[in-house]
């Protein structure tokens, strides 16, 4: 039997698939200066026993624990100081110890993106800044969206508008909040009936759009070395069935997940451009999601070339 | 720099919202047709239910020159004025062949009910309650077996309503209400169907009462579903109030007799208790020395219907008659063969196998293979422009094949009670759920075949091709790793004999 859940969540973050705390990202209010490269490369390792079939917080023998291994090689270009583009792929590996189905692996979605920083004001003992983000991503194998919970991601197009807010005290602290809407075309599935509150005759699936909103806090020591920052994130999907009882998730699934992390950054003194980051996350609440844990860590390399 | 950013930004999103918002298909796309022909002689057709039309006694209508008659029409051309939108989608919908459309609302229920108990959190299971359809987990479970079975119920009764209709639409031969008075507009393509009595309404009322029966917490959907439709007899200047009265009248009293079949064909005690189900798995442990296992956590007690073996048939004489050959022992050398091939599939498998297997995969929450053929079945009715008796017939002669077919493959499975691969293979992962009960042989197959042939009798232009897809289905369970070929094989073989039996009551039908 089919005892499935959603395939993960899409992917809303470019270096940091899944796990939104690290590197400079999409999600964060961090600029390269004009001709600065960044290499990263990611490790994520996600895993949950418990699930939400709707809202109803439930476990299943036949998945026992999942487990979701994501590994994102990362680049990033200052196109100018205050516009950054960002590529990223994720390899992602899913498998589980309860039941006989197979997990699967491969490569998942390319990313690509455009941060620009519109403003930064100085107000009292800081900064105000401005950050507007667009992303793109697109399927780059042939990973089979309907798969649940294994599937490696949602097999969609996906265009992403965010909007970044930070204040930043000149100490070190600072505040940021960022909210995105994510629009998504239908995935092609293998099957040309399914059933999503009605019949449908049709090998697409309507993949729902989504809020993501994400209210951040963090601090920067030793001198700009060190960083530590949490985070509050959620998504909301602005449509979709949920997963019935004791059935197998699918890509129209409404998913919503909130989501808290905790991150820190450290930038190698004698090591320039170098810097390491590690970070834990957790599932608070979620609706037809797995209630994911996650632990990663990263690797990232700036330098320049003019 | 901002310029060139907005540029940027806005050709990206517009070329991606232009993208997306397709048109997902949620009913078939077809509208009303004509007929490629009317089968006058459909009322001497063989009946399934009641020996002859005549067993129901529909009365002579009034003349189209009475006064009752005529106050009918006034009140039909009423009817058909100022129509509010939904009334015309509603024509739309239902169209000049609504067995279609009512086949569909079964298949959608299908899917909707296709859902299998949860384990409780004591690791014990509660089974579905006809008495109490409401309390989780609700009634019924729509599996392959219980979706098959109301699908013949559904079909045969529609088409014995059909030619109980077509016995008295020829008998007394009243013209359309268009043709009586040509003021009245004719929504649908226009046809010389006597409308006495009318066949829309036949369909309508039979099929709510049988869905309503088999689906018992969508009486209040399926009572509107059927509402709409004989309204929209009206609507679309099809049918007086007394074509209306006298086809609902034989719904009804074809309903009674295909539910009264029901309820004695032996369904109810095909879910057998535990003792039941181990003392079925002990005499075949004793017999051949292997017996199936469920291997879900917690696991399931008793297998999916272990007695559907024992069900009333339609056309197979005795289920002993195809009863297939005793399969390859575990171990053999056949066996270990069809093992190898296994395990080379799930070690190598490609994005075809993956397809094919996920196409034909029809598991929980769909409308089951049964349902995959009556999609088909439909889609052939389109294509050939058959009327509502010729598309009934179709179904009834497809779905009583498949029923007999299921019957004879739950009967193989729970004789031979043979371990599905991943309990026979150590270790073994499939890209599918294991169904929840033996393997040999396969209901996917089975069903397959037996439908296949059906189609290929009724649509032999088509026969190449759904001889084909019955191989693919077959195809798809082995590439899944859910079933071994040699139960692909013997369920081809099985279904094939059983459809036999039904094909040759249709030749003998007086339809051809």
């Amino acid at each position: 039997m089919k005892h499935l859940i959603i395939p993960i969540l899409s992917l809303i973050l470019l270096c940091a698939n899944f796990s939104p705390t690290h590197a400079q990202t999409t999600m964060d209010a961090i600029m390269m200066p004009k001709g600065d490269f960044c290499l990263a490369l990611t490790y994520d390792h996600g895993e949950w026993d418990e699930y939400w079939e709707g809202s109803l917080l439930r476990t299943n023998g036949n998945v026992g624990t999942l487990t979701r291994t994501t590994i994102t090689p990362m680049f990033a270009y200052g196109i100018f100081d205050r516009l950054n583009f960002f590529l990223g792929v994720p390899y992602v590996k899913t498998k589980s110890d309860g039941g006989q189905l197979t997990g699967v692996d491969g490569m998942q979605d390319i990313s690509i993106a455009l941060k620009a920083e519109l403003m930064d004001k100085q107000l009292w003992k800081g900064k105000v800044y401005f950050l507007p983000v667009a992303e793109f991503s697109t399927p780059v194998s042939n990973y089979l969206s309907d798969y649940a919970p294994y599937s490696l991601g949602l097999g969609t197009n996906q265009f992403t508008l965010r909007g970044i807010l930070q204040y930043k005290l000149d100490m070190g602290f600072y505040l940021r909040g960022s909210a995105a809407h994510i629009w998504r075309t239908e995935t092609k599935v293998e099957r040309d009936y399914y059933y999503n509150n009605g019949s449908y005759y049709t090998e697409w699936m309507d993949v729902p759009n989504a809020w993501n909103y994400q209210a951040t806090a963090g601090i920067w020591l030793l001198n700009n070395a060190l960083k530590f920052e949490g985070n509050y994130t959620v998504i909301r999907s602005t449509s979709g069935d949920d997963i019935r009882p004791w059935n197998g998730g699918q890509p129209t699934n409404k998913v919503n997940v909130d989501q808290i992390d905790g991150a820190i950054h450290y930038y190698i003194q004698q090591l320039p451009g170098l810097r390491v980051l590690a970070y834990y996350s957790t599932t608070l609440e979620g609706r037809n999601m797995g209630k994911f844990t996650n632990i990663g860590g990263g690797i990232t390399y700036q330098f320049n070339i003019l | 720099m901002k310029n060139i950013l907005s540029l940027i930004l806005a050709v990206l999103f517009l070329g991606f919202i232009s993208s997306c918002e397709m048109d997902l298909l949620t009913e078939a796309d077809y509208t009303d047709y004509e007929f490629s022909g009317l089968d006058a002689n459909g009322g001497t057709w063989a009946t399934t239910l009641i020996a002859t039309p005549g067993t129901i006694v529909v009365a002579a209508p009034t003349d189209v020159t009475s006064a009752a008659y005529i106050a009918e029409l006034a009140s039909l051309k009423a009817a058909t004025t100022r129509l509010n939108s939904q009334q015309i989608e509603a024509i739309e919908y239902w169209s000049n062949n609504p067995i279609l459309r009512w086949n569909e609302i079964a298949l959608e229920l299908a899917a909707k009910y296709n859902l299998i108990p949860a384990p409780n959190p004591d690791g014990t299971y509660t089974l579905p309650s006809s008495t109490d359809p409401g309390r989780y987990p609700n009634f019924p479970f729509a599996h392959p077996a219980y979706t098959c079975r109301m699908l013949a119920y559904l079909s045969v009764a529609q088409f014995d309503g059909l030619i109980v209709a077509w016995h008295y639409k020829y008998t007394y031969n009243r013209v359309s209400p268009h043709q009586a008075d040509n003021t009245i507009p004719a929504a649908y393509v226009e046809s010389n169907l006597p409308s006495y009595p009318s066949d829309g309404a036949v369909i309508a009322t039979v099929s709510q009462n049988i869905l309503s029966a088999m689906f018992p917490l969508e009486k209040g959907y399926l009572a509107d579903k059927a509402a709409e439709h004989l309204f929209s007899l009206k609507w679309a200047g099809l049918n007086v109030d007394s074509d209306i009265t006298a086809g609902s009248f034989i719904g009804t009293e074809i309903g009674k007799l295909a539910l009264a079949r029901a309820s004695t064909d032996g369904m109810s005690k095909a879910q057998t208790p535990k003792p039941v189900s181990d003392s079925i798995k002990t005499a075949a442990f004793d017999r051949f020395g292997w017996q199936w296992d469920n291997l879900e956590a917690p696991p399931r007690p008793v297998g999916l219907a272990p007695l559907f073996g024992r069900v009333r048939l339609w056309n197979l004489p005795n289920v002993e008659l195809t009863r297939p050959p005793v399969p390859p022992a575990p171990g053999s050398a056949e066996f270990l063969e069809d093992v190898e091939e296994l395990k080379d599939i799930q070690d190598n498998m490609d994005d075809e196998k993956r397809k094919i297997a996920n196409w034909w995969s029809d598991g929980l929450g769909s409308y089951t293979p049964p349902g995959h053929w009556n999609r088909f079945a439909k889609d052939f009715i389109i294509k050939y422009k058959m009327n509502p008796l010729r598309s009934a017939r179709t179904f009834a002669y497809m779905n009583m094949a498949i029923m007999d077919a299921g019957i004879s493959c739950w009967d193989a499975k729970y004789y031979y009670h043979y371990p599905r691969p991943i309990q026979a293979i150590p270790g073994f992962k499939t890209i599918l759920g294991t169904p929840n009960f033996p393997s040999y042989t396969s209901g996917h197959s089975t069903f397959s075949s037996a439908a296949a042939e059906v189609l290929a009798y009724i649509f032999p232009n088509e026969a190449a091709t759904c001889r084909a897809w019955a191989q693919e289905a077959a195809d798809s369970r082995i590439y899944a790793g859910i079933h071994y070929r040699f139960d692909a094989e013997a369920g081809i073989d099985q279904g094939k004999a059983v459809a036999q039996y039904t094909i040759e009551k249709a030749q003998a039908d007086g339809a051809n």
